[in-house]
């Protein structure tokens, strides 16, 4: 993954080397145009479609430089001139004045329009001229100082912060990240604004930061933005699977069964050997005996049940890979009977800032697929990850787990018994969930299986005060110092059936 | 102890020779299976068109069929919450403070709630009015009755709420333009906050008028307080502070002036350095107060206030009279006990009631307390009177009537229902569409209780919160949020409450807290009152009341109550402490009137008891068909019916029984009683689970003479057996071997007949607590009941027959002559009885499949799922506690109770299972709430701490009489009381060890 970033960086690198020498032959330094075009006419237009105005891309090409400058700066007196191009575009954009920009000085309009000449539209190859190692710095400040309240895309508690600097100035970002409310009292009008817009909820003040790490969070902010080139190789798909089959064993025994079925069929059919016959018979009879008995024993037995759930949810993702703690989830099982199945809005603990998955996918529909397992979470509770907001009145919808681990009514099972109490780790009875992308039931939940773990668990009878008189009484009179659950009275009936 | 007492519970036990009786001592199942019924019929069998091997065949393919359905197991769906509230913690309960008062039962209780659902109702023990009897206890099952209102109603259709309230706004406004009046009728809220409410209305409509209406009246105490101490409220009853109580018809272990005097009054009925109170009780009909007492004067309804009459006449004037020399005894010992003397009384008028608050003011008796007093009734019957005359003549435009069933309950209901049909609007706030809200033209939903916001001043100077456990499971809305509407207020009425709390209550305190702790106590001021009160005036106007032949009072029953919740099957199946009676009403009768008039009462041949039934008339009033109990020790001369029964539009097990109402306008009315034709069916218990005729020797009992100057082995003897021609101690015979099982904890129960008053708190608390299926009435009929508990009702005398007979008293034929008989004047214990958890059980030993096992912790255990229904145990159990599920009481139409539908199967306690059909089940000495115990302990790494193991008998029982702890340690309440002198085991001869004991009761026989 790295390394494939590297390369790219280093590609994008080189473009920006070949676009830097034709960008001097420019009219204007495109550079500054872009800043500028992004804070002044982003809001209504856009470089190659038509938005509230019309598209900007080469608009050198089909109209007077001078023209443009005047529109510019005044496009009302313009129009009020008579100005025939004037009044039809006013026109056709039902007649929507354009705000006009008279602060613009005369290079401010040629570097827009440097950059409406010959920009590369969206913008993704502009981040090349970050410094990977910078941005792989950024990126850890990021994670640890930002990453709480902001996204690259989209909003969180604040705006998204992906290619900001193309929005603000360098200096300006400096001195807002560094203590925005000192920004705001000096009556910068974008700091208030942004202020307002976000509910004025201060930001966190980071004077902390040095400029260099200020430099390298931005930095990242853009080097994140740039989307991996989209890899029409489907390399990790297309890859036959290595899998070589284990040789089966079952054939041998399958004709083992044949050999003595015949023998068996032979014997009775054909043999004139009496005691023969009778010991066959018997042998039949009890090898049946058997198979039933064997047969019947595992009615009701679930082992290695595992239903498809109504949403993809995988363990090993989050208890995997992501090493989220059982216990984070399932909070319950400390305390009480149940382990508890999350409520959604534990989900969303982390899941309103999570609305795609990025970990490694094989392909583009799988990050689809789980993306929309996500979208699952979010329908179930009404969040609107566009606006990362609740919707109001939202009429809600629990998901309908498949429950894979079912006792009968008749046994009592208290999930905090043996989670606090003994402190047994989950795995101990539900497996390795940390590996499975769907959870099975691990184990057979018998009750022997049960009764034979209670035999040979030790109780660890210091450390706890309940048990103080118990050890006392036992080690003193009785000498003892191991006990199992079973010798404290784990194997009685009802302790587990009432 | 007195060897010479027989003990009985059923009058049949008194016949010479009854074939029921001996069958019940030979069979735990009294019916046989009718397999002759059903293979004798040749002709039918023959003609059947399933063969025997077709029915092999169906066997075998039912049988492959259900075990290859069962390979496939069912997909079971969780749905946790979408957003989970903080306060829940799926799997663990939460408990909340709040108040019961539904103007019958008022107490302080905490809810036990789990995952949002009410489950469980346990006494607030920080509060002194935290008593919970059987009707408190049973309440959390009312919240879930398929029976309540869904939604509001207007003139019988569903309305919705807006309609409603724009139609009755218009109206209100009509009226009080028109200046019309506005009646609020309501039951005993006494609540501070629905006060200022009305009072507001006052303020807001000019004339607003507010009836206090209790459908069990307690008005004439009421008035006579106010006369005597200026107060219209009830005085509070400490018996513990008295050594001598004397009652005259007050059953104040039961519902006398709102009840809840047991725990002060079981104070004193312990033995303390050779002292305990003395109690004498005059009374006509056997009461639970009556059957606790150490002496009983039985006299008619009349002779009650002879009685008083001539106590008032003795102690106040000093005037005694040579007539009966019982009455005499009692006046000295009054005399001499003085201020540690109580004398209180039942009768419902306001002339007897003055009479005994004169005579305790006399003595200056320091059980009463009249500044303390309590506001569990404040219905005026004299009031209501004028209302219902204002109605008829037109006076009354509106009536809100909240809370109150006057078309069932008054006994001039017709007059009022016709009344009401005079008043321009009528709106009926209820929890169900009952009588009186069949009638009326707006009917509002309200919740219950445990849905609700509110306060209550059940004592005075203690507020009390009312905070809503579960949001609420119908389209209701409390009567107080109407109230707030109609004003045009925008507040919640939770707003209301807590600013009026805030401003007038709690003085600067924190509102949490108070909600918290469920109760705030504040200070108050006692007015200065001189009263001119004439009482010699008022007892010779109660001496004008003339006696009848046949003298008929209405009383309360443990279970029903005044019948607000005649729908719960917990309190209908809850037998009658005295009677053992469930599912019914009947006509208490005495054994010499049911001989003069015919009536008889007679056990079939399954065990079950029939009676005559007869028709009754009085006061132009008339019932028919009213089943006749025979009970001892009622007063020749008098009947008593019960009320809370013969309710309509319940469900229709339910409908049981016959409306007394009618007959409770008086103390007591002379009546006609005439036979009718037919028989009826009782479920009672009484003969059920007998003993294997060991009754004479289960339970104990002592005088204080014997058991202050006599040594403990005569009055409470260890049993001892013969081994080879010796008399040993029992640990010298002993058919199993010892264990050892002094590690850990181990249970003990300790139960002490001497403070158990038989109020059956228990019995429903088991109920709720363990998931004890309701049977219905035939099944209790057939001895089919569920009850783990069971309070044991005996009789007793010490005349028996044989001595009868030798002493040439008794008359000749099956019954004596009269006033010997023992069923005339028995004396009653009461012993409660669940699994004795024997350490050498019986009943282990003979389970094929060890479905029942003994553990560490001294619990019997029942493994329900291995049981496969044998009833081997149940035969070998010496005892008789186990229970077997004849069918699935669950998802069953057969048994349409609380288990039968999704809202009633809401109360059911996710931590027991629900036993199905064919496996026996009893007490587990509520092992689920001993092991929660332990595991809070465990994880707190703590031991546990005395009084914290509880099972739902002893933290429901009022008066402390269950103790239940570990006995290892020794510094526990048990183990103290383990050592006690009056302990004792049940049958300890048969050897079984049990880890349940008793203490004997000790009754105070001043004469002996």
């Amino acid at each position: 993954m790295q390394s494939s970033t590297l390369k790219r960086l280093l590609t994008g690198l080189s473009f920006l080397f070949i676009f830097s020498l034709s960008l001097n032959a420019q009219q204007g330094n495109a550079e500054n145009g872009k800043k500028l075009f992004n804070t002044h006419c982003a809001a209504c237009h856009k470089l190659d479609k038509r938005f509230v105005g019309p598209p900007l891309k080469g608009i050198t090409k089909t109209k007077e430089r001078e023209w443009l400058h005047l529109w510019i700066k005044d496009n009302a007196s313009l129009i009020k001139s008579g100005d025939k191009e004037a009044n039809a575009i006013f026109e056709e954009y039902n007649k929507i004045p354009m705000t006009p920009f008279p602060q613009l000085s005369e290079t401010d309009i040629d570097d827009i329009l440097a950059y409406t000449d010959d920009n590369p539209v969206g913008g993704a190859n502009a981040a090349v001229q970050v410094d990977p190692a910078l941005a792989a710095k950024g990126k850890g400040l990021f994670q640890t100082h930002c990453a709480a309240c902001h996204k690259l895309e989209g909003k969180l508690v604040g705006p998204g912060l992906g290619n900001v600097s193309d929005k603000r100035s360098k200096e300006w970002l400096h001195a807002w990240i560094k203590d925005n409310a000192a920004l705001r009292s000096t009556g910068d009008k974008d700091a208030i604004a942004i202020f307002e817009e976000y509910n004025k909820i201060p930001m966190t003040a980071f004077p902390q930061l040095s400029e260099e790490d200020i430099d390298a969070i931005l930095a990242y902010t853009t080097a994140g933005m740039i989307k991996p080139a989209e890899t029409t190789s489907t390399e990790a798909a297309e890859i036959p699977v290595a899998t070589t089959k284990p040789l089966s064993t079952a054939w041998i025994s399958y004709t083992l069964v044949l050999v003595l079925f015949i023998i068996l069929l032979w014997l009775l059919l054909y043999s004139k050997n009496g005691f023969l016959k009778i010991s066959a018979v018997i042998l039949v009879l009890l090898v049946s005996a058997y198979v039933l008995f064997d047969n019947l024993m595992g009615v009701g037995l679930d082992q290695g049940y595992q239903p498809i759930q109504p949403i993809a949810f995988s363990h090993k993702i989050h208890a995997g890979d992501n090493k989220i703690d059982c216990e984070y989830c399932h909070s319950s099982a400390k305390n009480s009977k149940t382990s508890g199945i999350p409520s959604v809005n534990v989900c969303m603990n982390c899941h309103k800032s999570i609305s795609e998955y990025t970990g490694k996918v094989a392909s583009a529909e799988e990050k689809a697929f789980y993306d929309n397992e996500i979208h699952k979470i979010y329908d179930a509770i009404g969040w609107d990850p566009e606006k990362a907001a609740y919707i109001e009145n939202y009429q809600v919808k629990p998901i309908k787990w498949n429950r894979i681990h079912n006792l009968p009514d008749f046994v009592y099972y208290n999930h905090s018994q043996h989670v606090t109490v003994a402190g047994q780790k989950c795995q101990t009875c539900h497996g390795p969930v940390e590996e499975m992308d769907e959870v099975y039931q691990y184990s057979p939940l018998t009750m022997r299986w049960c009764i034979d773990c209670h035999k040979e668990t030790e109780v660890d009878l210091k450390g706890n005060d309940y048990y103080a008189k118990i050890h006392e009484q036992l080690a003193k009179e009785r000498g003892l110092e191991k006990v199992t659950i079973a010798d404290l009275g784990g194997k009685e009936c009802g302790k587990c059936h009432y | 102890m007195a060897s010479n007492k027989k003990y009985w519970k059923s009058v049949e036990e008194l016949k010479k020779s009854s074939s029921i009786v001996e069958k019940l001592k030979q069979n735990e199942f009294v019916e046989e299976i009718p397999t002759d019924k059903f293979l004798g019929d040749k002709e039918n069998l023959t003609a059947s068109s399933t063969s025997r091997r077709d029915f092999l065949k169906y066997l075998g393919f039912s049988t492959a069929v259900a075990s290859l359905a069962a390979c496939e197991g069912p997909v079971i769906k969780s749905i946790p919450y979408v957003v989970k509230p903080d306060d829940v913690t799926p799997g663990t309960a939460d408990f909340y403070a709040t108040t019961m008062a539904d103007g019958f039962d008022f107490a302080n209780i905490l809810v036990k709630v789990r995952e949002g659902r009410p489950i469980k109702i346990e006494p607030n023990k920080d509060v002194s009015t935290g008593i919970t009897n059987a009707r408190v206890q049973a309440s959390v099952l009312s919240l879930y009755d398929e029976n309540r209102l869904k939604g509001p109603k207007a003139n019988g259709k569903d309305t919705t709420w807006k309609k409603f309230d724009a139609e009755v706004v218009s109206k209100l406004n009509e009226i009080k333009n028109a200046g019309g009046k506005l009646v609020f009728l309501t039951n005993t809220c006494a609540s501070p906050s629905i006060g200022k409410l009305i009072k507001t209305y006052g303020e807001e409509f000019g004339n607003v008028q507010h009836v206090v209406y209790d459908s069990v009246s307690e008005s004439a105490a009421l008035d006579a307080m106010k006369e005597m101490y200026g107060v219209r409220a009830l005085p509070d009853y400490d018996f513990s502070k008295a050594d001598l109580i004397v009652s005259i018809g007050a059953d104040f272990l039961g519902d006398w002036q709102g009840g809840g005097f047991a725990p002060g009054y079981t104070k004193g009925r312990v033995p303390k350095d050779g002292k305990m109170s003395y109690h004498v009780q005059i009374e006509s009909n056997m009461s639970l107060t009556g059957g606790n007492a150490d002496k009983r004067i039985i006299v008619k309804p009349s002779g009650q206030i002879n009685a008083l009459l001539k106590l008032y006449k003795a102690v106040v004037n000093g005037i005694s009279t040579r007539e009966s020399s019982e009455l005499n005894t009692l006046i000295d010992q009054i005399v001499k006990a003085g201020k540690r003397a109580v004398v209180v009384t039942g009768i419902q008028d306001k002339n007897a009631q003055l009479l005994a608050l004169a005579i305790n003011k006399k003595l200056q008796s320091e059980a009463l307390d009249t500044v303390n007093t309590r506001n569990v009734r404040f219905g005026n019957d004299a009031k209501v009177k004028q209302l219902i005359a204002d109605m008829n003549a037109g006076k009354v435009s509106a009536l809100f009537m909240s809370n109150v069933n006057p078309v069932y309950s008054l006994p001039a209901s017709a007059d009022f229902k016709e009344a009401l049909k005079k008043v321009k609007l009528s709106v009926d706030f209820t929890m169900s569409n009952d009588e009186t809200a069949q009638v009326s033209q707006y009917v509002a939903a309200i919740p219950h209780f445990l849905e609700s916001w509110g306060d209550v001043m059940i004592k005075k100077g203690q507020y009390s919160l009312v905070q809503p456990t579960i949001k609420p499971l119908f389209d209701t809305r409390q009567f107080q949020c109407s109230l707030l509407k109609w004003l045009g207020k925008k507040e919640t009425f939770y707003d209301f409450l807590k600013s009026n709390w805030n401003n007038n209550i709690l003085a600067g305190k924190s509102w949490n807290k108070a909600l918290h702790d469920g109760v705030f106590t504040k200070e108050f001021e006692v007015p200065e009152f001189t009263s001119t009160v004439d009482v010699n005036a008022a007892a010779k106007e109660l001496a004008s009341i003339k006696g009848g032949k046949l003298e008929l009072s209405v009383y309360t029953k443990a279970g029903l109550g005044d019948g607000q919740q005649a729908n719960n099957p917990w309190l209908q199946e809850l037998p009658d402490p005295i009677t053992r009676t469930s599912w019914d009403n009947y006509l208490l009768i005495s054994r010499v009137d049911a001989e003069r008039l015919g009536l008889k009462n007679w056990t079939v041949d399954n065990g079950a008891l029939n009676g005559d039934k007869v028709n009754i008339s009085a006061n132009g009033v008339s019932i028919k068909d009213i089943p006749v109990y025979i009970q001892p020790g009622q007063a020749p001369g008098s009947v008593a019916l019960a009320l809370g029964y013969g309710r309509t539009g319940l469900q229709k097990e339910m409908n049981v029984g016959v409306n007394a109402y009618p007959f409770a306008d008086k103390f007591f009315h002379d009546i006609k009683i005439v036979k009718s034709p037919g028989e009826h069916e009782f479920a009672c218990v009484q003969l059920q689970h007998t003993i294997m005729g060991r009754e004479g020797e289960i339970t104990r009992e002592t005088t204080l003479a014997e058991y202050i100057s006599k040594p403990k082995e005569e009055w409470n003897p260890k049993p001892v057996y013969s081994l080879d021609h010796q008399e040993v101690t029992e640990d010298k015979v002993d058919l199993w071997d010892k264990f050892d099982d002094s590690i850990g904890t181990k249970f003990n129960m300790s139960i002490d007949l001497a403070t158990c008053t038989g109020c059956a708190a228990c019995v429903v608390a088991c109920h709720a607590e363990n998931n004890v299926p309701v049977v219905g009435k035939h099944e209790i009929r057939v001895s089919r009941d569920m009850h783990w508990l069971r309070i044991d009702r005996y009789y007793s005398s010490d005349m028996t027959v044989e001595k009868g007979k030798e002493e040439g008293t008794f008359g000749t034929g099956e019954y004596f002559d009269e006033m010997t008989h023992p069923s005339d004047a028995p004396e009653v214990s009461f012993q409660p009885v669940m699994c004795q958890h024997c350490n050498h059980a019986p009943c282990e030993t003979v389970c094929p499949v060890a479905a029942t096992s003994h553990g560490r912790q001294g619990q019997n255990m029942m493994a329900y799922n291995r049981c496969i229904g044998t009833r081997y145990c149940a035969n070998n159990c010496p005892y008789k506690v186990r229970r077997f599920n004849w069918f699935k009481y669950f998802n069953n139409d057969e048994f349409d109770y609380n288990m039968n539908n999704d809202l009633g199967r809401m109360v059911l306690n996710p931590d027991v299972v629900v036993r199905s059909r064919g496996v026996m089940e009893k007490c587990s000495l509520c092992i689920q709430k001993t092991q929660a115990t332990i595991l809070t302990a465990k994880k707190e790494g703590r031991p546990v701490r005395d009084g914290e193991f509880e099972t739902a008998c002893s933290s429901a029982c009022p008066s402390n009489a269950i103790v239940f702890g570990d006995i290892n340690d020794k510094s526990t309440e048990v183990s103290k009381k383990e050592e006690d002198d009056r302990t004792f085991r049940l049958l300890e001869f048969v050897g079984t060890k049990p880890n349940v004991f008793y203490h004997l009761k000790v009754k105070n026989k001043k004469e002996a």
